[in-house]
Parts: structure tokens; sequence; C-alpha cells
């Protein structure tokens, strides 16, 4: 039977969808359907770990200027 | 993620020297590349780093196969530079797992391995509602700067700029138990924040 600090172990794996064997999914589904604590756990970190994600910001026109000037120097030389 | 630049039409512009699709990639990835980047170096030198990292990738081009997304190769081409730098400087880069910041939970459980300490109940339902209050935008801004640099590089390749495990394994050249191991720290460390916070109001 997993434990409550297991269960924060593996917390990781089920929010990254990492493949695990049956038995792991077994264990840790039967865990989460009696410990109430641990669903609020899984629960609340599977959203803190989506807000976490940014949409790239695109760089300023000046930025990309600079890039592209420094790969034509280096190109010249 | 800008699924147009990682298309083989989008490669082939590129391969073909076409200056405007090579413009796009870096408008697109700059500023990621630079956040990568300051997770190993400071600001100044994090920039010339990319900036550096921009010419290499330029150069290796006609070399790419596309056997990645492009937006993993050039984060290993930035973390190399990064890497080559600190190395310069004297400073020996290893990424492995070192006591530095153990997890944030562990005192929250009793002896038997239950909670001692559970989570708070947050009341929020989506990912956008978390982040509605300033304060603990704020606050999560400033504990994501106190993260240990390499649990913060794991945390902002992975769940800010969405890279694959395996792929942030092998641009660090760290193993899968390693980058979990970070991850997991970074992740039980803003919990704990976040979880206080709810609790409290503060920080």
């Amino acid at each position: 039977m997993l434990k409550c600090n297991e269960v924060v172990e593996r917390a990781d794996e089920l929010v990254d969808g990492t493949p695990l064997s049956f038995r792991q999914r077994w264990a840790l589904r039967l865990h989460l359907m009696m410990c109430h604590h641990c669903r609020r756990y899984v629960r609340q970190l599977r959203l803190l770990v989506q807000s976490l994600r940014r949409n790239p910001e695109p760089a300023s026109e000046e930025e990309v200027d600079q890039v592209m000037r420094q790969i034509e120097q280096s190109e010249s030389t | 993620m800008n699924s147009e630049l990682e298309t083989p039409e989008f490669l082939e512009r590129l391969q073909n020297g076409d200056r405007q699709a090579f413009s796009l990639l870096v408008e697109t990835y700059h500023r990621r590349l630079v956040s990568t980047a300051r997770g190993l170096l400071r600001s100044g030198d994090a920039e010339d780093a990319v900036q550096n990292a921009w010419i290499k990738a330029h150069k290796a081009l006609p070399d790419f196969e596309g056997r990645s997304r492009l937006q993993t190769w050039l984060t290993r081409i930035v973390i190399n530079e990064a890497k080559m730098r600190l190395r310069g400087g004297g400073r020996e880069v290893t990424l492995d797992v070192d006591d530095e910041g153990r997890d944030a939970l562990a005192d929250r459980f009793k002896d038997g391995g239950g909670w001692a300490q559970p989570p708070g109940h947050w009341g929020v339902s989506s990912p956008d509602d978390l982040l509605t209050s300033d304060e603990l935008a704020d606050c999560m801004r400033k504990t994501l700067n106190d993260l240990p640099e390499k649990q913060r590089l794991v945390l902002e390749l992975r769940d800010m700029q969405g890279e694959e495990l395996d792929d942030i394994c092998n641009s660090l050249e760290v193993s899968a138990s390693n980058v979990r191991v970070l991850l997991h720290r970074a992740r039980t460390r803003l919990f704990a924040l976040v979880d206080h916070f709810q609790e409290t109001g503060e920080c």
C-alpha cells in the first residue's frame, strides 16, 4: 500500500503523463480513491504546473535586428 | 509554440538561406533562449551567450537533420554555449543533484508517511484563477528567482517552455532521475509557497 509521501513523490509523473506500469498506476489509483488529501495535492499541483506555462513572447524588432546584424558580421569575417 | 516553424517546409527555407525565415526564428525563440541562458549565467552574459549561439546555429543549420524540434536544438546550442562560458570563467558545471533546496514538503508528513499537515483547499478551478492575485504572482516570481539555479533551469525548460523530459536530459546531459528530482524539488517549493499564501494571504 502506497503512503501519502510516496504519492507526493510520484505525483509529478502523473502530472507529466509519464507512462507508468500497470502495477504503479493501480497502486496510485487505489490510494487516490481513498485519500482526499492526496487527491487535493495532485489536483492542485496540476493547476500550479499548468499556470506556469508561458506563451513565448516574441522578440522586439531591435533584438531581431541585432542578432541578424551580428550574423552578417560573422559571415563577412 | 509556433507550429509553422516546426514544419519541414520551414526548415527547407532556413537551410536555403532564407533570411526572412531566420528572422522569424529569432523573433520566436530569442526571449525563451535568453531565459534558458539566465538559468546558468548572469544577465548580460546570458544575452551575449544567446547572441553567440545564434551565430553558431546559423552556421550549423545546413547540418541540422531535423531529428529534434528546432526549439530543442537551439536550446542545446545555448546550453553548450553557457557551459563553455562557465568553464572559461573557471566555474565547474555540474548539473548533478546535490543537497541544495531539498523537498519543501518533506516535513509535512508523519513518520509513517501519512500527511501531518495536508494541503489546504485553494478554491481555484483553473490555472488562470491561481495567479489573479498580484501579490501571489510577485511572490512566485521572487521564489522562482531564489530557486537553486539547476532547479530553476529544469522548471523553466519543462513547465514554462514545455520541453519534453527526454530532451531536457539530453540537452543538459543529466540522467532522467536527476531531472525528475530537480523538477520535483522546484515544484514542491512552489506548491508549499502557494499553499502558505492561500492559507495566510502572505508570501
